[in-house]
Formats: C-alpha cells, sequence, structure tokens
C-alpha cells in the first residue's frame, strides 16, 4: 500500500535521459560539391544528447578538428568506429538536417523496432519542395518515390512506413546491423549502395522505415549523377547480390528485355545515353562478376528472409518503361493539354498494374497488323471485300442474295453492318474494312479488358487475354480458314458479355443505359456470329451458378433480342445453323481442353475472383470445345462454338496472369496460362491476325477484265479441297464447287444459301459432265451464265474431262490453277432482240422494250416488273429498262425492326444517362 | 462446391479430347465414268482417194460429223441413223479437205463408227477411235523398198495436245528432234512423215505418250499404191484376232512398247480347233516377233496372245489384191458393229467370228441397211466360221457368248481387213 505522503519515484532526470539514449556516431560522407564546413556546423545545431561524434568519410578534408575522425570510405568507418556506438547516422554532406533530424530518427527507429530508418528528404533551397519520403524500386532496384513533380509537403506523407529503400543521404543504420553486412559496398555509388544496403538489411530481417519526422533538406548533388551508368550499373550488383538464383533465372533476362525496350524508345526520343548506360552497366557487373559472387558468398550466411520481403514493397512493371510510356503519352497530349491535365492523368493510367498487359497486348497486335497495313487485308476463303454501301444496305434490307445463282433469302447480317460502316466512312468500303480488321484486334483486347475490370480482376492478364480471344483455340481455327467474321465477332463479344455485369461504382446507373447497351452491342454481335447472342445470358447463368456477383438477367436477354438482327438470315438459310453437312470441319487439336483444364488448377487454390473467373472461362472454352465435337448444327454453330472456346481461353488467361508473384499456385498459374497465351500470339505473328493469306480476286481478275460490254458473268470454281473454294462450297461428284461473281467475289457471296432450281441444275450438269459424257460442257455450263471455270487443287476427274472436250478453251491465266473459258456463256441479263442488260447495283438496266429480259439468276417472283420464269430462270418485262428485286414483307418488316432496335439502345442509352 | 467447378471443367475437358472429331467433310461419290458417243476418224480425201463415213447404232438417232483442220471447224453436216441405224456418210458431201481429221457425235455409246477410205486401186478401212488413251502404241510400219509411212496423230478437242514419240526399229532406238514435243494444235491434225524422218527401215514400232491434251493417232502405210490404216492403241497382255483365209501372206507382227524382254504364249484355233501354247517365245525389250499365220493354215483361223508384259498385236495381210492391216481386239463382247462392213463394188467380202466362250453360241448377222436379211447360226466353243457378207453400210453382229469379229473385204486391187468394234451398253 502507497502511503499519500510517500514522495513518488523521481522522473528520471535529463542526465539519466542522456544516459539511456543510444550512442550515435555520424558518418558524414563528403560529396563532390558540398560545403563540408556547412556540414559540419548544421551538424553542431543537432539538440541529440549525447552529442554524436563525427567521422568524415571519404577525402581527406582540409580541416579536421579535434572531435572530428576521419575515414577513407564507409566500410573502414563502420569497422573502425563502431565501439560503444548503437547506431550510425549516414549522412550526405549536401544534406542539411533540421537540429531535431537526429532525435527524430533514434526515437522512431526505436518506436518502431527498426533497423534502418532514413529522413525526409526536402529540396534545399526550395518552398517545401518534397525530394524523397522513402522509395518503393521496380523489381530491377530502380527507385520510384510516387511523387510528382514539384510536389510540396503538406504534411501528407507524415507517417512512419516500411519502404523499400531509404536514400543514403541521411539514414540510422543499427551498428551491429552495418558491421554484420559488412557495411556498405565499396564499389557502389552513393544511391546505389543505399539500396543495396537496404535490401540486405530487409533480408537480413530488419525492417527499413521512412521517419518523415526527421527532416533534411537536401542540395542534391549526390544525385546529379543518379542516373549516371554506375549508379545503374551499382543497381545490377545490388540485384545479383540481393536476389536468390531462382529470381535472377527469370529477372536478368526480364532486365535484358526491358533494357532493350527502354533503349530503343530513348533512341526514338533522340537519346542514344540510356543505350550506352545499359550497354556499360551490363559490360561494368560482367567484368566485377568475381566480386558480385563473392559478395553474394558472405552476405548469404546472415541472409533470413525470402525475396518476397523484397517484392512486398516493390512497385509492378518497370519504373523506366512507365516512365517512357509518361513521356510519350505527355508528348503527344500536349499537343492538346496545354495545361497538362490529361498528362498528368497518364501518370496515373501508368501506374496502373492492368496497363502493361494492355500496353503489350497492343503491341502484339500492332505487330501482328502489320501485313494488313502494308499489303491490305486477304481475299480469300470468307474474307472478301465489302460491296458498295448502298448496295450492302440494299441487299440486307431484304434485297437480292447474289450468292451462286442467287436467292430470294437475305444474305447475312453482317453485309448490312459493313454497309453501314463503309457508309459511314463516306463510302470508301475498302477502307472502311481495313480499319475495321485492324481495329479487331484493339476492340477485342480494350474488351476483355474491360469485361475482366468489371468482374474484378486488375492485373495485365486481362488485356492479354485479348489476344488469346482473337488468335485462341478456335478463333484461331476460323481466322485460318479465312472467317473475317468470326475476327469481328470475337472482337465485339466481350463488350456485349459485359453489357450483362454491373461494376458496383455502376449500381446506381439507369437499368435504361443497361439495356441500351446490351442491345447496340448486342447487334453487332448477332450480325458478325448470330448464335454468340447467346453468351452474354450463359455467361451470367454460370457465373451466378458459381456465386458470382455483379451479373444481369435483363441484358442478358437484350443481348438475346438483339438476334432479331439475324432472323431473316436464319429464316432464309436454316442450313446455316442446322445442316452439320455444310460446316467447314475444322478439329480443335486435342491439347487444348487438355491444356485448358490444366490451366485452372492452380487457381482453385487462389483467390475466390480470379478462382472463379478461370472456372468460367474453363467451363465455357471446354464446353464449347467438346460441344463443336458434336456432329450436330451447321456452319453457324462451329462458328459460334469455336468463338466461345476462345472467349473461355481469354477469360482464364486473363484470371491466370491477374497475379503475378512467386507464389507456387499464382507462379503456376501465371504460367499456364502463359503457356495459352504464347501458343495463341503465335498465330497474330503472320502480320494478318491469323487471317488466311492470299487473293482469290486478284487470281481471277481476269474474268472482269476480259468482259465484253455485258460485264463479267459468273466463275465456276471447282477442286477436290474445300478450302480451295471462296466461300462456302458445294459437294460435287468427287470434288467440291462453286460459282462466284466474275466482277469481284464480295462478302455477301461468302455462304451460299440453300439450294434452288438452278443449283439443282446446275448440280445435274455437273454430273453429267463429270461423267466424262459430255463432249460440249461450255455448252452444258452456258445457262448458268459461266463464263470461266477454274479447276484448282491437284489434278482431278473434271481436269481429265476437260482434256476430251470441244468448247472449253484452256487458258494459261493463273500459274496455279487450270483456267478454262467458256465462248458460248450467256449473259446474266439477256434482252429477247439480243439486247444485253447490265448490272446496277442489286439489279440491272438496259434498254427499254417491249420483250422481256431473260435473268441467268434462280427464279423468285421479287424481281419486277411482271415477275415470270424461264425453266429455273428469273425473266422480267423490259418494259421499264430496268429489273429490281423486292423481297418478303416479313424479310423487311424484320429488318426495320433490327434497325429500329438499334436506334432504340441508342435512345435508352441517352435516356439513361440522362436520369442519372 | 469450390472444387465442383474444377470437376466439371475437367470432365469437360475429358469429353471434348476423348469425343472423336466429326468425320472429315468429303464431297458426293464420283459419278461412274461414261464415255462420249463420239468417235474421231482419219479423213484423207484427194490424191484419187476418198473417204465414207459409216455409223452405225442401236438406235435411231442424230448423227454430226464436223471435219477439222487448222484449229478451226472446216465443216459439219448432220444425220440420222435412221430406222437401219446406220448412215454412210461420203465426206466430200461436207468439204474437199485433204487429210484430216473428223469428229463424229452419235446417239448413244452403243454405236460406232468407221472410215472407208477407198481408191481407184485402194481401199483401207478402220474404225474410228472413241476414247483418247494418253499411251498408245503401233507396230508393223515400214519405210524400206519405196514404201511410205505416216503417223496421223489428230486433236479434236478445244485445248493443245503435246506427244512423245518413241520410235524403235531394227536399228535401235531411232534418235529424232521431231519425235520429240511433237505440237498437235487444238481442232487439229499433224502428220508425222516417217518416210522422210527414217527412211529405210524394215519395221517401225511406234510408242506415243501424250504428255498434255489427248491425240488419236492412225498409222497410214502405202504401198505400190494401196494403202492400210490402222489405230494406235493401248497395250496390253491378252489379246485376240481372227484372220480370214485365203491367198496371199498373213502375218501377225506382235511388239512391245517394254523396255524389258517379254515373254509370250499363241493359242491356235484352227480348223481342229483349240491348241494351246502352239507357240511360245522371248521378245526382247522393245522389240517384236512375227507369226506367220500362212504357215500354220491356209483356213480361216485366229490366235490368242498371252504376254508377261503389254503388248500389241498387228494383223499384216499381203495379197495380190492389196495390203490390209488391223490390230487385234484385247477382249471379247456379245456385241460387235462392224462399221464399213459390206461387199465392194465388184468384190467380195467375209466376217469371221471367232467364239471365245466355253459354250457354242448362237451368232445373230446383221445387216444394217433397210431390207435386208437378218442370219443365226451357231458357233462353237473355241471354234470360228468365216461368213461372207452383202451390201450394208456395216454390220452388228449380236451373240449368245462372247465372240470375237474381223471383217475383210477384196476387189481388184484393193483389199481391207479391220476388227469390229464391241459394243457398250446404251
Amino acid at each position: 500500500m502507497t502511503d499519500a505522503l510517500t514522495p513518488l519515484a523521481a522522473e528520471p532526470t535529463s542526465t539519466e535521459e542522456h544516459l539511456a539514449a543510444p550512442i550515435v556516431k555520424v558518418l558524414l560522407t563528403q560529396i563532390d560539391g558540398a560545403d563540408l564546413s556547412a556540414a559540419l556546423a548544421i551538424l553542431a545545431r543537432q539538440v541529440y544528447e549525447p552529442i554524436p561524434e563525427v567521422v568524415v568519410v571519404g577525402e581527406s578534408p582540409d580541416v579536421l578538428g579535434e572531435d572530428l575522425a576521419w575515414e577513407e570510405n564507409l566500410e573502414d568507418a563502420i569497422a573502425d568506429h563502431g565501439d560503444g556506438v548503437d547506431y550510425f547516422w549516414i549522412l550526405h554532406s549536401d544534406a542539411r538536417p533540421r537540429p531535431d533530424a537526429l532525435s527524430a530518427l533514434v526515437a522512431e527507429i526505436l518506436r518502431n523496432d527498426a533497423a534502418l530508418g532514413g529522413s525526409k528528404l526536402l529540396v534545399a533551397g526550395s518552398h517545401e519542395e518534397l525530394e524523397s519520403v522513402g522509395s518503393a524500386t521496380d523489381v530491377f532496384g530502380e527507385p520510384y518515390t510516387g511523387l510528382d513533380e514539384g510536389e510540396i509537403d503538406l504534411q501528407q506523407y507524415d507517417v512512419v512506413r516500411e519502404v523499400a529503400f531509404v536514400h543514403s543521404a541521411s539514414m540510422l543504420v543499427r551498428r551491429d546491423l552495418a558491421q554484420g553486412l559488412g557495411g556498405l559496398d565499396p564499389l557502389l555509388p552513393p544511391i546505389a549502395a543505399g539500396l543495396d544496403f537496404s535490401q540486405r538489411t530487409r533480408l537480413a530481417g530488419g525492417r527499413v522505415v521512412s521517419i518523415p519526422s526527421s527532416e533534411v533538406y537536401h542540395q542534391g548533388r549526390c544525385n546529379q549523377r543518379g542516373r549516371g551508368w554506375r549508379e545503374q550499373a551499382g543497381r545490377l550488383r545490388a540485384m545479383l547480390t540481393g536476389y536468390s538464383l531462382l529470381t535472377l533465372v527469370w529477372l536478368i533476362p526480364y532486365d535484358f528485355l526491358v533494357s532493350v525496350l527502354d533503349s530503343l524508345a530513348n533512341l526514338l526520343f533522340l537519346r542514344w545515353r540510356p543505350a550506352a548506360r545499359h550497354m556499360v552497366s551490363f559490360g561494368w557487373n560482367f567484368i566485377h562478376l568475381p566480386s558480385t559472387l563473392g559478395q553474394r558468398r558472405r552476405f548469404s550466411s546472415v541472409r533470413v528472409a525470402g525475396d518476397e520481403e523484397l517484392f512486398r514493397f516493390q512497385t509492378k512493371g518497370s519504373v523506366r518503361l512507365r516512365e517512357i510510356g509518361s513521356e510519350f503519352s505527355s508528348r503527344v497530349l500536349s499537343m492538346f493539354d496545354d495545361d497538362q491535365a490529361l498528362a498528368r492523368s497518364s501518370r496515373r493510367l501508368w501506374g496502373s498494374p492492368g496497363i502493361w498487359g494492355a500496353v503489350l497486348a497492343v503491341v502484339i497486335v500492332t505487330f501482328g497488323i502489320r501485313g494488313l497495313v502494308f499489303a491490305g487485308v486477304p481475299n480469300i476463303g470468307f474474307n472478301f471485300p465489302f460491296e458498295a454501301p448502298s448496295v450492302a444496305l440494299d441487299r440486307w434490307l431484304a434485297g437480292w442474295n447474289q450468292s451462286g445463282l442467287g436467292s430470294p433469302a437475305t444474305v447475312h447480317p453482317s453485309v448490312g453492318l459493313t454497309g453501314l460502316f463503309s457508309w459511314i466512312w463516306l463510302g470508301a468500303e475498302g477502307a472502311a474494312r481495313t480499319v475495321m480488321t485492324i481495329l479487331a484486334g484493339v476492340v477485342a483486347i480494350g474488351g476483355l479488358g474491360r469485361l475482366g475490370g468489371r468482374i474484378g480482376l486488375r492485373g495485365p492478364g486481362r488485356y492479354l487475354g485479348g489476344l488469346v480471344l482473337i488468335a485462341g483455340p478456335g478463333t484461331a481455327l476460323l481466322t485460318g480458314e479465312g472467317s473475317w467474321l468470326a475476327l469481328m465477332a470475337a472482337a465485339v463479344t466481350p463488350w456485349a458479355v459485359r453489357s450483362a455485369f454491373v461494376h458496383p461504382h455502376d449500381e446506381a446507373k439507369s437499368q435504361f443505359t443497361r439495356i441500351g447497351w446490351a442491345l447496340v452491342l448486342g447487334i453487332p454481335v448477332a450480325a458478325f456470329s448470330p448464335l454468340l447472342v447467346v453468351l452474354p445470358l450463359l455467361t451470367v447463368i454460370v457465373w451466378k451458378v458459381l456465386g458470382g456477383r455483379g451479373s444481369r438477367i435483363v441484358p442478358g436477354f437484350t443481348v438475346l433480342v438483339a438476334g432479331v438482327v439475324a432472323v431473316p438470315f436464319l429464316l432464309g438459310d436454316p442450313g446455316w445453323l442446322l445442316d452439320p453437312s455444310r460446316r467447314l470441319g475444322l478439329t480443335v487439336a486435342v491439347m487444348w481442353p487438355i491444356l485448358i483444364a490444366l490451366a485452372v488448377a492452380p487457381l482453385m487454390i487462389g483467390n475466390e475472383t480470379t478462382r472463379r473467373i478461370g472456372v468460367l472461362g474453363a467451363l465455357l472454352s471446354v464446353g464449347a470445345l467438346a460441344a463443336v465435337r458434336v456432329p450436330y448444327g451447321g456452319p453457324g454453330v462451329e462458328e459460334g462454338l469455336l468463338v466461345v472456346a476462345s472467349f473461355g481461353a481469354a477469360l482464364l488467361v486473363a484470371a491466370g496472369m491477374d497475379r503475378l508473384s512467386m507464389k507456387p499456385s499464382q507462379l503456376m498459374a501465371a504460367v499456364a496460362s502463359s503457356a495459352v497465351l504464347l501458343l495463341s500470339v503465335g498465330v497474330v505473328g503472320d502480320g494478318r491476325l491469323g487471317l488466311a493469306p492470299g487473293d482469290v480476286n486478284s487470281q481471277l481478275a481476269f474474268a472482269g477484265a476480259l468482259a465484253g460490254p455485258e460485264g463479267a458473268g459468273r466463275i465456276l470454281i471447282a477442286s477436290t479441297d474445300m478450302d480451295d473454294i471462296p466461300g462456302e462450297a458445294r459437294s460435287g461428284p468427287g470434288f467440291w464447287y462453286r460459282v462466284v461473281d466474275g466482277e469481284a467475289i464480295t462478302n455477301d457471296q461468302a455462304w451460299l444459301p440453300d439450294p434452288l432450281l438452278g443449283d439443282q441444275a446446275l448440280d445435274a450438269a455437273l454430273s453429267r459432265i463429270a461423267a466424262g459424257a459430255e463432249l460440249r460442257p461450255g455448252e452444258v455450263l452456258a445457262p448458268f451464265a459461266i463464263d470461266w471455270i477454274v479447276l484448282d487443287g491437284p489434278m482431278f476427274r473434271l481436269d481429265e474431262v476437260f482434256l476430251a472436250q470441244i468448247d472449253l478453251i484452256p487458258t494459261p491465266l493463273d500459274p496455279d490453277s487450270r483456267v478454262f473459258e467458256n465462248p458460248s456463256s450467256v449473259a446474266l441479263a439477256q434482252g429477247a432482240t439480243d439486247d444485253v442488260w447490265r448490272r446496277d447495283g442489286a439489279g440491272f438496266v438496259g434498254e427499254p422494250a417491249s420483250g422481256r429480259v431473260a435473268l441467268a439468276l434462280n427464279h423468285a417472283t421479287g424481281w419486277q416488273p411482271e415477275s415470270g420464269s424461264i425453266e429455273w430462270w428469273s425473266s422480267v418485262s423490259a418494259v421499264d429498262g430496268a429489273a429490281s428485286f423486292a423481297g418478303s414483307t416479313l424479310d423487311q418488316v424484320l429488318a426495320l425492326i433490327s434497325a429500329a432496335l438499334a436506334a432504340s439502345g441508342l435512345l435508352l442509352i441517352a435516356t439513361g444517362r440522362g436520369r442519372s | 462446391m469450390k472444387y465442383l467447378g474444377f470437376v466439371v471443367v475437367a470432365g469437360l475437358a475429358a469429353v471434348a479430347a476423348l469425343l472423336p472429331a466429326p468425320a472429315a467433310l468429303s464431297p458426293e461419290p464420283s459419278v461412274p465414268e461414261e464415255v462420249a458417243s463420239v468417235a474421231v476418224c482419219a479423213i484423207e480425201e484427194g490424191s484419187g482417194r476418198t473417204t465414207a463415213i459409216s455409223v452405225l447404232s442401236t438406235v435411231d438417232g442424230p448423227v454430226s460429223l464436223t471435219l477439222f483442220a487448222g484449229g478451226e471447224t472446216t465443216g459439219s453436216i448432220g444425220h440420222e441413223t435412221g430406222s437401219s441405224g446406220s448412215i454412210t456418210i461420203p465426206v466430200v458431201d461436207v468439204s474437199a479437205v485433204g487429210t484430216v481429221g473428223g469428229l463424229v457425235e452419235m446417239p448413244v455409246a452403243s454405236s460406232a463408227a468407221g472410215a472407208l477410205v477407198s481408191g481407184a486401186e485402194s481401199m483401207s478401212s478402220e474404225s474410228c477411235s472413241s476414247v483418247a488413251h494418253p499411251l498408245t502404241f503401233l507396230t508393223g510400219a515400214t519405210t524400206a523398198s519405196g514404201d511410205t509411212f505416216q503417223l496421223h496423230l489428230m486433236n479434236p478437242y478445244a485445248g493443245e495436245a503435246v506427244v512423245e514419240l518413241t520410235v524403235n526399229s531394227e536399228a535401235g532406238n531411232e534418235s529424232n528432234a521431231r519425235f520429240e514435243a511433237v505440237i498437235v494444235p487444238p481442232r487439229s491434225s499433224h502428220i508425222v512423215d516417217f518416210t522422210e524422218l527414217v527412211p529405210g527401215r524394215e519395221t517401225l514400232s511406234i510408242v506415243i505418250e501424250t504428255s498434255r491434251g489427248r491425240v488419236i493417232s492412225v498409222g497410214r502405210q502405202a504401198a505400190a499404191g494401196e494403202i492400210a490404216i490402222w489405230q494406235a492403241v493401248p497395250p496390253a497382255q491378252d489379246w485376240f484376232i481372227p484372220i480370214p483365209g485365203g491367198q496371199g501372206r498373213r502375218e501377225v507382227v506382235v511388239a512391245t512398247p517394254i523396255n524389258a524382254d517379254v515373254e509370250y504364249q499363241v493359242d491356235f484355233y484352227g480348223p481342229e480347233g483349240l491348241e494351246e501354247g502352239l507357240l511360245s517365245g522371248v521378245m526382247p525389250a522393245r522389240g517384236r516377233a512375227t507369226i506367220d499365220v500362212t504357215e500354220l493354215s491356209d483356213k480361216p483361223v485366229a490366235l490368242r496372245i498371252i504376254s508377261t508384259a503389254p503388248i500389241v498385236p498387228t494383223l499384216w495381210i499381203e495379197s495380190e489384191e492389196g495390203l490390209s492391216v488391223t490390230t487385234a481386239s484385247p477382249r471379247g463382247a456379245n456385241r460387235w458393229l462392224l462399221p464399213g462392213a459390206g461387199v465392194p463394188a465388184g468384190g467380195r467380202a467375209t466376217v469371221v467370228i471367232l467364239n471365245i466362250s466355253i459354250d457354242d453360241s448362237t451368232v445373230t448377222i446383221r445387216p444394217l441397211r433397210r431390207g435386208t436379211t437378218v442370219r443365226t447360226l451357231t458357233v462353237g466353243s473355241d471354234s470360228l466360221l468365216e461368213l461372207a457378207l452383202e451390201a450394208a453400210d456395216g454390220y452388228l453382229i449380236e451373240s449368245v457368248g462372247e465372240t470375237v469379229v474381223l471383217w475383210s473385204g477384196h476387189r481388184s486391187q484393193a483389199s481391207v481387213a479391220a476388227i469390229g468394234v464391241p459394243v457398250s451398253d446404251e
């Protein structure tokens, strides 16, 4: 029990305080050009007691007081002056600490149980401009302060925190640690030495903290050579000393790659020194490799932590590349952005973890489109030029389908969209096509990145996954067959899927906006690959089953509604959806489903978000790959499933590469996803985004060039290899064939509508010819307006037959195929008095006359005026001097509904935004 | 639940990996090959000779003859075979053209055409070829003793043809640049005159190999004003040749285009019936052998020649009346057309029918001319008979068992012999 009168224990006197306070010795490092006397004078004002002794390090000072010691280097200073000392305050002679700087350092180090502490550095002579409050680094040791240029100290960083690295201008280090680590590396310049020392401190189990309450004004003379080759070489040596061998295996090639990119980028900015610095830096380290290895050996005995301890305080990506990117965007933006507001935003942008994935993906795509830029878009397979916008829109609006021998069935819905895009592009359909193709890659990358972001991904994988989307297991097969539509569909699909997901920040947004976007984004999906309108809803359902949040059923259904765009086409050609014999016969390699299953496995022990997204992607991908092997459904089903397979694989890659770290599960996920990515991107290396090369139109240009005044008729192309046939092929007796427009094959001709009477007649005629019973095959083919016959691929039955016929003239117009001219062919539109009509848009025009005009087109009642038929031909009255086609009312209404849906979507977006 | 997704993924991946890919797409099956109802005939007009084209068919249908030369059609004419199924078209009614090719379009595949070339002192007949084979062979020709021999290459088709000739004689392989890459333009003929290129050769054998396009080839041998025309045919290993009886020298020249020794065996159908393996021997590479039938019998006989590699036998008949040459037949058939067969003015004609079936066969001999009578006979197994023919455009010989048929005709200072044309089904 304590008596009230009992005196309280006495408060420690200041002398006692001094006795308990740690003993500090100042190691004042001389910096070229810095005033040593001034530095000593400032030091004398320190309020810390016991007053620290000062050891001058560096060249022998001119004036050395009695209480001053001198050492040539820091290592000796630490070794020789450690007796009775608790801490060393390593201070540059260009630093001007406030009087309480040391006491703050000591106090905070003790309070935080840290081994190494650094002061807040302010730029000497400025109005409190911040220089450093402790730095992060990237994995290569490049310092990253996180400060804006000229940022003023408003105490915004005044909190003690662990950092990767403290500036060696003012740092307090525990004496035992300094001696245990062997001091600073004498071969390193000041900043690199500080970095190296900080890293080794952390790996030895010490904490490194930034202590903002210790303020030091720094003249920055030591920084003047901070980006010189010595510092760079020093950082590389610090890496070699600190990191484990496993890390170095991937880090050194990565550093080399970054150095090359940094050098090249700087050369673009007309700076040659960075390239030279990189070379000298690598050279210096090569020369000093034995010494570095010695340093590693010595350090290994005190190392207690793994590299993860360093990774914790490092920024993602490369600081050097980030600066280059920032400078590039600043330069570009400065053209439009006088006050640099955008440029400042761009700096934040470059700090985003996903941005380098996006940059890398865009760089790869840019590399992947070089052939398209320089040589144009190929014309082969299912990839053909657009028609003039007016003609394309006419065909889409229930106009005449000229594919094959023609049909009243509506053209593929993409024809309308390409017509619209060409119209927007001022009628330059060639340029529109090139732009659409080139943009496809970027749209896919952006789409998957945005989708990934919406469902919780933040890393670079969500953008890199876009490459898998356009070049993954399914899409690559389709584009390899020349399916331009598959590329387009893959590009727009993630945007449509994204419309069915809601970001938590956007919960307040109007439902109108979501539905509007779902409609607007669903229409291109339906136009490019109609079956894919199911995907958003399917994704939402699977996502919900997997326990995901943020998805909405209604927008998913809305995308389904956008599928009305494709209804006229599907009604006119149901076989495209249902007939398995019309498939392209594409088979995905067996390794893909296995690889995808392997890639998702590591994600199962990862975090919930990436696991869920990975499983979603894998389910979609392998599900589609399994379904495509079931022999049901036509080419539309095949196309849709293959794009879904790539979409799923892309999501999987996005999840697998979302977090790059050395944790085994994440490392395995990243490696497996990288394998999927690498196997995919090889396809785009051809410079055409994987589109099959070739130009059939150029190969067949003779038909147009040699045509008479009535214009080119048709070309019959036959081969035993289905791939030789442009667009869809029909099965003939022992070979594949189709007829194409002799003027040019355009995108509306890619698919052949269901056969009509003319097609059956042609099939029968070809069977007779192939039997060898026809001496005059030209006469037999003449009613089909076939001017030319082209036999492609290996020699086959028709070659043999055409050796013994008398009216098809072999013409050596193409070295790669056998070409026969048919002089007896009739014109596409033939008047009764031998008046030849010529094409005009999707119809024909000629001299008005009293008779009739015979059209070598499958008979359809929509041809006007006064529609009639001659066997399978159509015929019209010549009285108007024009023949035109009007499709069924149902098709016209459906087309108008599609246009109305698009307009409604835009209106809903506008309305929704207004409400928000 | 956490791992259920992965289990489903693994299951679907297994399904995707194990499920067989849909069967590769393939076009419809090829249609059966048909032979076009056309024939190409060697035509000679001028030099005192004229050609008549005899067209026989099992149906009444349209027939056209188109003459081609120099890349163009020089004349064309259309007819109907009529109820008799026959028509003879004098070429002079179409155009006066010289030595050209003629394309005959016939109503059905069961038709045949033959060219009968006749002059004051010459007569020859050979069926027109309906199929242009890529490799054919012709043997027995000579350019010695003032005889002339020409190879007539005909290309009635729309594409250019290129032909390589390999010529062998008693001197060995004949080398001449004009035998290489012989171009026969479309709708044209090309005559290779061996009398100029390799004069003085007793025996010539010619392989005609078409490297591009198609050609039909016939040999035209002239000796002392008489001519003989015969087709180049693809070599085979089994041949039948009926031979009419009579005076003169009758030889079967057998040659091979193969560059290796070839063993052969001759079965003899004589008055005593079949005598298998009567003769046998070995032909040297690209060599030939001659079977002197005159020594065996002066009666109508027949030979079957079997070899270990492809050969071509050709029948040569030299008599006071003239020279006749025709090739053997590689097959038997139940129906034969003999275009042009019939008694020439002031002469006589016979048909030799060889029954190669194992049973006796009833044979119907139908002259194709309005109002003529049909004869029906029985020919014993492995035996033959020779019958006189009457005037007609040609003959249709039908039999129960398989037969091989040859006709021959004679008149003053001219003779002809031609193997029949087996008839395909309609």
